[in-house]
């Protein structure tokens, strides 16, 4: 079927058709325009510490081998055997010298490298075992431990790609002195929903908070006056985005520590508390004044991984066709934090996010149900709104991008924007 | 008090318990749990298996698929009395959205295996299946294993510690946060 892109997203992206959300079409293209090109998460360095250690990731539906190679180095493939195409490694997580092909017992290094083939002796003509090893990655790059990894080997540096998102991410990852840390296995949730919309509310859609979980978060609460007074959403490049509080110069350390808002900040130990104010109380030496009186809320970094700085986690939306996600969530701790109080932290995140969470599971909801709008008939003239607040964008000068405030949609918009150039790029049309 | 008239005490509390469940009377349920309760569902992946355990059942354990509360992994739920009241609390507002309307639930309890008894506590074994239906969605099947702790109360108990191990692999259904 063909696809008019101009008609799915309007010029200034205010208005976003239902089939953007639903249609077999669209996603086959985002695919090659968005997932085939872009830089994508993979995992943390905190997970595959010592050679020969492995865990599992997506590249949108394409599974993933993330190792530390025998030479230390930092390796993904393609987990799938070059023989007949079986998945090689069939474990979440773990340590190995080798993968073993169930079918013909093929091996394979972590690394992605062809060891051995069992058959090789009853052939006269011998394979070239060099060619023939897993589909590498081309481009794997790190950040702070952030590992993302490019079917496009010609894409820019990791770096540049993030721009300014390092400087709103390093405002929490960097003032841990030993950095950061994933807690066990990602909770790996399937949602009938479109993998934009997991994005889009973590990417910015902070006044939701008080509506769809105003059973737990009421309007008139501390918590939601707080986002009223201080909250930003700031778009450092389109698709991007950092959503937070910047507290007052005057605000007590409580007030602005990182996970005071939280039940564990509230409920936690004596200990626990001591803890965040002296994190907090250092903070400035390790990330400046202005990034010390952030507290963040949720962050994305394009095209599908989140951070809600609140709950300490990472999430990425990886698609499963147009209907469908498989939406993974770690807990993050600090890596220098005591081991006991880690196992404190790490609550932070699952009691009120993941498949668990007394929070998440209306996100869930919503995002279920919205997918039941954005595939009904009839309806199609009546196109999703997004032009809350438009042309109300600004800037702040101590943070660097596009900066809006309250209930503004330009962060949305920001993302369709970047999301229908490159689905017309792709196919030389922008 | 005999073996046979302690394990049918245990069933009835536990049919009682389910009762209320799937009754939405979780008022009355929380009357059942013990104020330092630890109510906890651990996470559940897929290791490497370890070669050096081959020919040993402790290859294929269950135990090494779970991240629970004493591991360095992430459950899926590690709650207290104080995050369960919460629970109880939102499922009767109206803007519980994700509760309201509310699912259809039936489980049945079953494979009861008491494992330890004193006067005062008792660990326990049991089962589920649940079926879950959401209003506008699809339904939904539940099965795990309950490993309890129940604390004498009156003539009756109290749930002090729970473990749920949910029989999983990626979470499909719409949310692991019910009263199981
Ligand atoms: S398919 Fe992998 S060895 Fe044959
Ligand atoms: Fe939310």
């Amino acid at each position: 079927m063909k696809i008019d892109l101009k008609e799915l997203v309007n010029d200034d992206a205010s208005l976003i058709s239902r089939r953007v959300w639903s249609d077999q079409t669209v996603y086959e293209r985002e695919k090659r325009a968005i997932f085939a090109r872009s830089w994508l998460f993979l995992g943390h360095e905190s997970q595959i510490k010592t050679p020969g250690d492995f865990v599992q990731a997506y590249m949108c539906e394409t599974p993933i081998i993330l190792a530390r190679g025998e030479d230390g180095g930092i390796h993904a493939s393609v987990n799938s055997c070059t023989h007949r195409g079986l998945p090689v490694c069939r474990s979440d997580h773990g340590n190995t010298k080798r993968f073993v092909c169930p079918y013909h017992n093929w091996s394979y290094k972590v690394d992605g490298e062809l060891a051995t083939i069992p058959q090789e002796r009853q052939v006269k003509c011998k394979p070239n075992k060099a060619e023939l090893g897993l589909k590498k990655v081309p481009r794997v790059e790190s950040w702070r431990g952030l590992i993302f990894g490019s079917f496009n080997e010609s894409i820019e540096p990791l770096e540049d790609f993030l721009g300014d998102m390092t400087f709103y991410l390093g405002a929490w990852i960097d003032r841990f002195p030993g950095g950061i840390e994933f807690v066990g296995s990602p909770h790996r949730w399937v949602i009938d929903c479109n993998w934009k919309l997991p994005v889009e509310n973590q990417l910015g859609d902070v006044y939701h908070g008080p509506y769809l979980h105003g059973s737990l978060i009421a309007p008139d609460s501390e918590a939601g006056k707080e986002i009223d007074s201080y909250a930003y959403n700031v778009i450092p490049t389109p698709g991007h985005g950092a959503s937070f509080r910047l507290m007052p110069e005057d605000s007590p350390i409580e007030q602005v520590a990182w996970g005071f808002e939280s039940t564990v900040g509230q409920l936690g130990s004596d200990e626990l508390k001591d803890y965040l104010r002296s994190v907090q109380t250092i903070a400035e030496e390790y990330v400046g004044p202005i990034r010390a009186r952030m507290k963040g809320l949720a962050y994305g970094v394009y095209p599908n991984l989140s951070f809600l700085w609140s709950n300490a986690g990472f999430k990425v939306s990886h698609p499963r066709g147009p209907n469908k996600v498989e939406y993974w969530s770690w807990s993050v701790v600090p890596a220098d934090a005591p081991e006991h109080l880690k196992k404190q932290l790490r609550n932070n995140h699952a009691s009120f996010f993941g498949p668990g969470g007394v929070l998440e599971q209306e996100d869930a909801e919503a995002w279920m149900q919205q997918n039941l709008g954005a595939n009904i008939d009839f309806a199609d003239d009546r196109k999703f709104f997004y032009g809350l607040g438009l042309g109300e964008e600004g800037t702040h000068p101590d943070l660097p991008g596009t900066v809006t405030t309250g209930a503004n949609e330009y962060y949305a918009r920001a993302f369709f924007s970047r999301w229908r150039y490159d689905l017309l790029a792709a196919e030389g049309e922008a | 008090m005999s073996t046979l008239e302690l394990q049918h005490r245990v069933e009835q509390f536990y049919y009682r318990e389910a009762r209320l469940l799937d009754n939405r009377e979780y008022q009355q349920w929380f009357a059942l749990i013990h104020p330092e309760i630890s109510y906890s569902m651990p996470g559940r992946s897929n290791p490497m298996v370890d070669n050096r355990e081959r020919g040993q059942e402790s290859m294929i354990s269950v135990e090494r698929e779970l991240e629970g509360v004493e591991s360095d992994g992430l459950p899926y739920r590690d709650e207290n009395y104080a995050v369960l009241w919460v629970r109880v609390d939102r499922s009767y507002k109206m803007n519980s959205w994700a509760e309201n309307p509310p699912a259809r639930t039936r489980r049945i309890i079953g494979n009861v295996e008491i494992l330890e008894a004193s006067d005062e506590s008792l660990s326990v074994l049991s089962n589920f299946h649940l079926f879950y239906a959401r209003p506008g969605l699809k339904d939904f099947f539940y099965a795990g294993q309950r490993r309890d702790q129940l604390i004498a109360s009156g003539d009756s108990f109290q749930i002090k510690r729970r473990e749920i191990v949910m029989d999983i692999s990626t979470v499909n259904v719409p949310t692991l946060g019910i009263f199981l």
